[in-house]
């Protein structure tokens, strides 16, 4: 094992956790805003994975260029899935955490279930793209475009979101989360400001799936790969926090790469769930969270 | 209760519909009065069904090859017409579904044996399905056929009327360490060393695990033994330990999904072992060599059937026609020992001139019947004692232009193997 083997097991690590990063930040925003974790948030992932393969299917278009569209049209399902479905679920009285672990939950199934009949079961992928097998060098050390690509995707994507953040709209989001009835009194549509910000947690992981579907296989259980991942990088990096969410995916990234690469790889989840309860016992709010 | 305006009409309309499935069932019972009812267990409905969907296809192609009259297919019962030595009788086939689970197979072999009367059973697909149908058909003393399951154990059980046409993981196994002596032999450049790589499940530990003897018998030293999370996000760290092993062939056991992501992996990281020969299962789909294009090319794997045999076996254009008219799909490695289960079966119950049980057995006891008889690539058909076909040589296949080629044995061999080892 050399110095260079190491680098390019951390470089590996590092691109994939961006990608956990981009994923768990959508599922994060969703949870700090309205308190709901969305179950079907890996099969959101799939659906970006299926548009992107459709797309180039039907009119060639690389998964690059895709991306931006895949966001936007996974932006409006969040949107339609938050008035359809949501919306709803926030506002039963009887159960209520129940009633929105259902809701999610039967959407990922409905979605599963629907993508397998649309799509049939078997494996697809994107036959060819302008990036495929073209890898870059860094001294020692390999980089694959797709994945260096969906990395720097990633990473321009949590600029944006850090922005979007900042903005008028962001305080507001800010508002609601902090108080949810008092914002109303000062002028804010909470109802709005909730489909918003659902739509951004969705359109964040279209812009995952759209990456991921350059380099990766697509079927309709996809999603459940990174699902679990997702939940554990929003609970170590905090509720709701996206500059925790971003570290959090990185450090899972790496950590997966370096017990898979130094122990065995059928334990490489191990490592990460340690580190997991490790953070629980030190830090319960999460490396980022706010304490309660 | 009282009627309401709609549930006359929805009586009598289920009243017809009952009585239109009866009729059906009746006819089809008629005009199929003195056959030779077999029973088929496989998945034709939820996991696996789609494998089970394309065995239902092959036996029917090769029921339609021995029943109905037409021009002469040169192998065993190719002549078509019925069973010569039973005046012309026709083989019926019954299928069940086992839903992939081994106690629906298990009712459902049940049901064929007590109230359809079959006089045997071939299946199943899944070795899990083939353990519970075949206690049942021992039971009865009915013969059970296992056309394509291939764990060694169900053989190992001391059953009196299992016998499996197919090979079994052992004989696979063998087959990929026979072509490594061939081929050093004949090269000069035999291989030095191993790497494994297989998923964390029954399939990855029992394919390893037999790997792990026959290597250490052949004194090939295993320089990487990678159990891997099945399903993972990302097997790069994987390929970097593959990498870093450097060995002269790799032995990857995995499902389509995970052979997609690993030959991407090693690909990204520049690294390309010199042999790759697979066990099967991802490595040989459809879905593999269109997602991994030209990085396949040289990839080995095991395989029961050679499509491309066809001068060794001249049987197949006809077979394999008569079978994508069916399915819109060419025979594969389990479509064609299915289809050849029905065949020795078909034989053993000529040869017997009776579908009595015991009569059946001693037939099929006594089957010999030379590959070239059939369309598989096998030197031929003869049971052991535990009802392992013994002469069910596999080959080993490599893709070479883009579709899997037959490469070893040199008997039945199309192409010469690509070989980069010590090169």
């Amino acid at each position: 094992m050399s110095a260079a083997d190491l680098a390019q097991v951390a470089a590996s690590g590092l691109l994939i956790g961006l990608l956990y990063a981009l994923i768990a930040a959508g599922l994060s925003l969703i949870f700090g805003l309205m308190d709901v974790v969305n179950f079907a948030h890996g099969e959101l992932l799939m659906l970006a994975m299926y548009a992107t393969f459709l797309l180039n299917r039907a009119a060639g278009l690389d998964p690059l260029l895709a991306t931006p569209l895949i966001a936007l049209f996974l932006f409006a399902l969040g949107l339609v899935l938050y008035r359809g479905l949501m919306a709803r679920a926030l506002t039963v009285t009887v159960n209520r955490g129940m009633v929105q672990i259902f809701i999610t939950f039967g959407l990922a199934i409905f979605l599963r279930g629907a993508a397998q009949f649309a799509f049939g079961a078997e494996f697809r992928s994107i036959p060819k793209s302008w990036l495929a097998n073209e890898s870059a060098r860094l001294g020692p050390v390999i980089l694959p475009w797709p994945q260096l690509a969906a990395g720097l995707i990633a990473f321009l994507a949590f600029l944006l979101l850090f922005l979007v953040l900042r903005s008028e709209f962001g305080r507001a989001l800010e508002a609601t989360r902090e108080d949810r009835e008092a914002v109303a009194l000062i002028g804010i549509d909470r109802e709005r400001i909730f489909a918003l910000g659902f739509g951004l947690g969705t359109g964040a992981v279209g812009i995952a799936g759209a990456a991921l579907a350059a380099f990766y296989y697509i079927s309709p259980d996809v999603g459940a790969n990174f699902a679990l991942i997702a939940y554990v990088t929003v609970a170590l990096g905090g509720f709701g926090s996206l500059a925790g969410a971003l570290l959090a995916g990185i450090l899972i990234g790496e950590v997966e790469a370096f017990t898979a690469f130094l122990l065995t790889p059928s334990l490489k989840q191990l490592g990460m769930f340690a580190l997991y309860v490790a953070v629980l016992a030190l830090r319960p709010q999460g490396l980022f969270g706010a304490r309660q | 209760m009282r009627w309401r305006p709609g549930g006359r009409v929805r009586f009598f309309a289920a009243l017809v519909l009952s009585g239109f499935l009866l009729a059906q069932s009746m006819a089809a019972r008629a005009a199929d009065a003195p056959d030779i009812p077999i029973g088929a267990v496989f998945p034709l409905t939820g996991n696996g069904s789609e494998v089970g969907l394309d065995a239902k296809a092959a036996l029917e192609t090769e029921a339609e090859i021995i029943n109905t009259p037409h021009p002469p297919i040169p192998m065993l019962l190719g002549a078509g017409g019925g069973l010569p030595h039973l005046g012309g009788a026709k083989v019926r086939l019954i299928f069940a579904d086992s839903q992939n689970d081994p106690q629906k197979a298990r009712a459902e072999a049940e049901r064929l044996i007590t109230q359809e009367h079959v006089v045997a059973i071939i299946g199943s697909y899944t070795s899990a399905t083939a353990a519970t149908i075949s206690q049942v058909a021992d039971r009865y003393e009915i013969p059970y056929i296992s056309s394509d399951n291939s764990s060694p154990s169900l053989s190992a059980r001391g059953l009196k009327w299992f016998f499996r046409t197919s090979p079994h993981d052992v004989m696979f196994t063998q087959a990929m360490f026979d072509f490594f002596d061939w081929i050093g032999k004949k090269t000069g450049r035999p291989p030095k060393s191993l790497a494994l790589i297989y998923e964390d499940s029954i399939f990855g530990a029992d394919s390893s695990r037999v790997q792990k003897e026959m290597a250490a018998a052949a004194h090939l030293p295993i320089v990487a033994d990678i159990r891997y999370r099945a399903n993972s996000p990302s097997l790069s760290a994987e390929a970097e330990r593959l990498r870093a092993a450097h060995a002269d062939v790799l032995m990857p056991s995995s499902y389509t999904n995970d052979a997609i992501l690993l030959m991407r992996a090693m690909h990204e990281l520049g690294y390309q072992p010199p042999a790759i020969m697979a066990q099967d299962a991802g490595f040989v789909q459809k879905a593999f060599l269109d997602a991994v294009g030209p990085l396949a090319e040289g990839v080995m794997s095991r395989s029961a059937f050679a499509l491309d045999a066809v001068a060794a076996r001249p049987a197949i254009p006809a077979v394999n026609q008569r079978y994508r008219a069916r399915s819109g799909k060419d025979l594969n490695d389990l479509t064609g020992r299915e289809l050849t289960a029905l065949q020795v079966l078909a034989d053993a119950i000529d040869r017997a001139g009776s579908t009595d049980h015991e009569k059946l057995r001693a037939a099929l006891r006594a089957t010999d019947i030379d590959g070239k008889q059939t369309i598989m690539p096998w030197q031929g058909v003869r049971f052991d004692e535990t009802g392992q076909n013994v002469e069910a040589t596999p080959v080993i296949q490599q893709v070479i232009g883009g579709a899997y080629v037959t490469v070893f044995p040199p008997e039945v061999a199309t192409h010469a193997p690509l070989w980069h080892v010590g090169e």
